[in-house]
């Protein structure tokens, strides 16, 4: 096998990408030219538009000329990162999206990081302790909770831990009223306020953060500790780990063991995860008012622009695709027969 | 699990699987929580205590005798909203649940059958894998946000984009049993006893691969639940004041952050609570039948 054929599986995969984005570009496309009713007049709900109005929007939506044409346009855009400009401001789709992504973005990964580490946490006090009172709630708690909606937890923990206890800070926005966020310069509003030594701004954005953070552990740890709890009962009760016990091993060298050979196929579920804490923190943003690419999504669908509406689903699956593709990489990385086209013995 | 095969209670169940005992009526307590559900989304509207959709008292007055749970900013009763708005939510995941479980299937099974064919067919069927991989990868409510958005919110429109959205995954787990079942011993035998290849997928494939797909529907009729409400909640599911979870507690929002919790805590535990009965009711179902 030569070199380059070596390298083949990870090669194909990553040139698989942008085939992947255009199916969703393609669905953006004719979503809005599939619609009932005319775009158009959708947008000019007040009635008398003049012809002038309607040819203006007409061409702000890219339906201008023919259907081949239209497509041609869209793709010539969409290459060049341009997917028209906002009906209501103006401004160009992907500057207006990219603008709020990283608040959105940055709830998503400071979630998927503090639910996977309380997923193991939790997986393994239920493992270790499975007939405590403690062990027993995870263990229910993973079963059953997997599908209560993120903003159900939401108003559930806002109610409890803001109305109630009066422990968290009021569930709007990434700072206080008083407050203002740092200058963008990355976008990610706490790399931002560290940047600049602002460590007040930064444990306030912490403190906001706090909230839907916990409603992302509470929705989706139980997810990987379904499969988490299952793997670690099947390793506990392995022969490798009586022998460790039976050769005198340590504790910790016997959990290690244990964690090493159960966690392959929560790993992989870690690596699902991604997608749907995009999900959960875009419906968060809406309730919490942080400002991310959720509320301008309503926001858009309350206007009718439907450019944005397009940007948004392309975009989201973009950066979606793009992690599900490390993942997958990283996966067949440490475990080759993922790899396609492998044959196994 | 090792240990009960060994042990003398596993010997007896292998031994005398008809003699296992009459389970004790409590066991069904697990069931019970459900079948409230489903009573409560076919007789909520009539019994409501109050008209759901006009407002019948002053706006936010907490909890008390006359209004159980109070009334919301508008003046609506929040208990007889909270009630009627079962049908809704539950009728929609019905109909999805069973929609996208049976579309799952048949294209799981398509997809299975057809993978390893030449030509067109194969192509397609690699193709429809593909597809379903990747539906993995994208957050379903932002698929079904922007569809619903451009095409209107209506119990015939979410029920559909609902079905659509939630078809891959009744197809892959189809998928996957299908690529299992087409290596057993009894599809060779009906093959050599001359059955048809489009008879033996019916009789003999489908009935075993749809197994696992079946097993699950309790968990897309929670999904289908959740979506129908989290759209209600973003604003572009069924449009208030028809009486819906999802709407009710995006509209209740702003009064719990001033204080006035009930008009979206009260729906958002019924949702919750209902996603987690059929949830239950679901897997215990399920280990019911395995056993």
């Amino acid at each position: 096998m030569s070199a380059l054929g070596r390298q083949r599986w990870w090669i194909m995969r990553t040139l698989a990408l942008p085939v992947h984005i255009l199916v969703f570009a393609l669905l953006a496309f004719f979503l809005v030219r599939l619609m009932p009713g005319d775009p158009v007049l959708n947008f000019l709900s007040d009635g008398a538009a003049s012809p002038e109005d309607y040819a203006r929007v007409e061409a702000a939506l890219g339906l201008d000329g023919t259907l081949l044409e239209q497509f041609g346009r869209y793709l010539v855009g969409l290459a060049q990162f341009d997917m028209g400009n906002s009906i209501t401001s103006g401004r160009p789709v992907v500057d207006e999206l990219m603008l709020r992504f990283p608040i959105t973005l940055q709830l998503t990964v400071v979630g998927l990081v503090v639910t996977i580490a309380a997923a193991f946490a939790g997986s393994y006090v239920a493992a270790v302790a499975p007939t405590s009172i403690i062990g027993r709630g995870i263990r229910v708690y993973a079963r059953t909770a997997g599908a209560i909606p993120d903003f159900v937890l939401g108003v559930v923990s806002i109610f409890l831990f803001y109305v109630l206890l009066r422990i968290a800070p009021p569930p709007v926005g990434l700072v206080g009223a008083v407050e203002t966020l740092p200058e963008p310069v990355t976008g990610f509003s706490l790399i931002d306020a560290a940047l600049v030594g602002d460590w007040h701004i930064t444990g306030s954005i912490l403190a906001h953060l706090a909230l839907p953070v916990l409603v992302l552990v509470l929705g989706y740890s139980p997810l990987i500790m379904k499969i988490l709890i299952i793997s670690l009962d099947e390793a506990v009760d392995a022969p490798s780990t009586r022998f460790r016990i039976s050769t005198g091993a340590s504790r910790g060298t016997v959990i290690a063991s244990i964690m090493r050979r159960a966690a392959p196929p929560a790993v992989v579920i870690c690596g699902m995860l991604f997608g749907g804490l995009l999900g959960g923190s875009i419906v968060l943003d809406q309730l919490f008012s942080l400002g991310g690419v959720g509320q301008f999504a309503v926001a858009s669908i309350n206007a009718n622009d439907f450019p944005v509406l397009q940007g948004f689903l392309v975009l989201t699956a973009a950066v979606s695709l793009v992690v599900y593709l490390l993942v997958d990489v990283v996966n067949m990385t440490l475990d080759p027969r993922r790899r396609p086209g492998m044959v196994v013995a | 699990m090792t240990l009960r095969l060994a042990g003398p209670a596993g010997d007896a169940a292998v031994a005398a699987p008809a003699a296992r005992p009459r389970p004790r009526w409590s066991t069904y307590l697990i069931f019970l929580p459900a079948a409230l559900l489903a009573v409560l989304a076919i007789v909520g509207p009539y019994i409501t205590p109050y008209d759901p959709t006009r407002v019948v008292g002053g706006a936010a007055i907490a909890p008390n005798a006359t209004y159980w749970f109070g009334t919301d900013s508008a003046g609506m009763d929040v208990f007889s909203r909270t009630i009627a708005a079962a049908r809704v939510d539950v009728l929609i995941a019905t109909v999805v649940t069973l929609g996208a479980t049976l579309g799952g299937i048949l294209i799981g099974m398509f997809a299975g059958m057809g993978e390893s064919h030449g030509g067109l067919r194969g192509l397609i069927a690699r193709g429809t894998s593909r597809v379903l991989d990747l539906a993995d990868a994208v957050p379903l409510i932002v698929i079904a946000m922007v569809i619903v958005a451009m095409f209107g919110a209506t119990e015939l429109s979410l029920s559909i984009v609902l079905t659509i959205v939630l078809i891959p995954g009744p197809a892959r787990l189809t998928r996957a049993e299908t690529l299992r079942v087409r290596g057993e011993a009894y599809l060779d035998a009906a093959r050599i006893g001359g059955m048809r290849e489009s008879k033996l997928s019916l009789r003999h494939v489908l009935p075993n691969a749809a197994i696992p797909a079946v097993e699950n529907m309790s968990v897309v009729f929670g999904i289908a639940v959740a979506i129908a409400a989290a759209l209600g909640f973003l604003g572009v599911g069924i449009a208030p004041p028809t009486p819906e979870w999802g709407s009710m507690v995006s509209r209740g929002t702003s009064d719990l952050i001033s204080g006035r919790w009930w008009s979206a805590v009260f729906p958002a535990v019924f949702l919750g609570a209902a996603i987690v009965a059929v949830a239950v009711a679901g897997g215990a179902a399920v280990r019911r039948l395995r056993n």
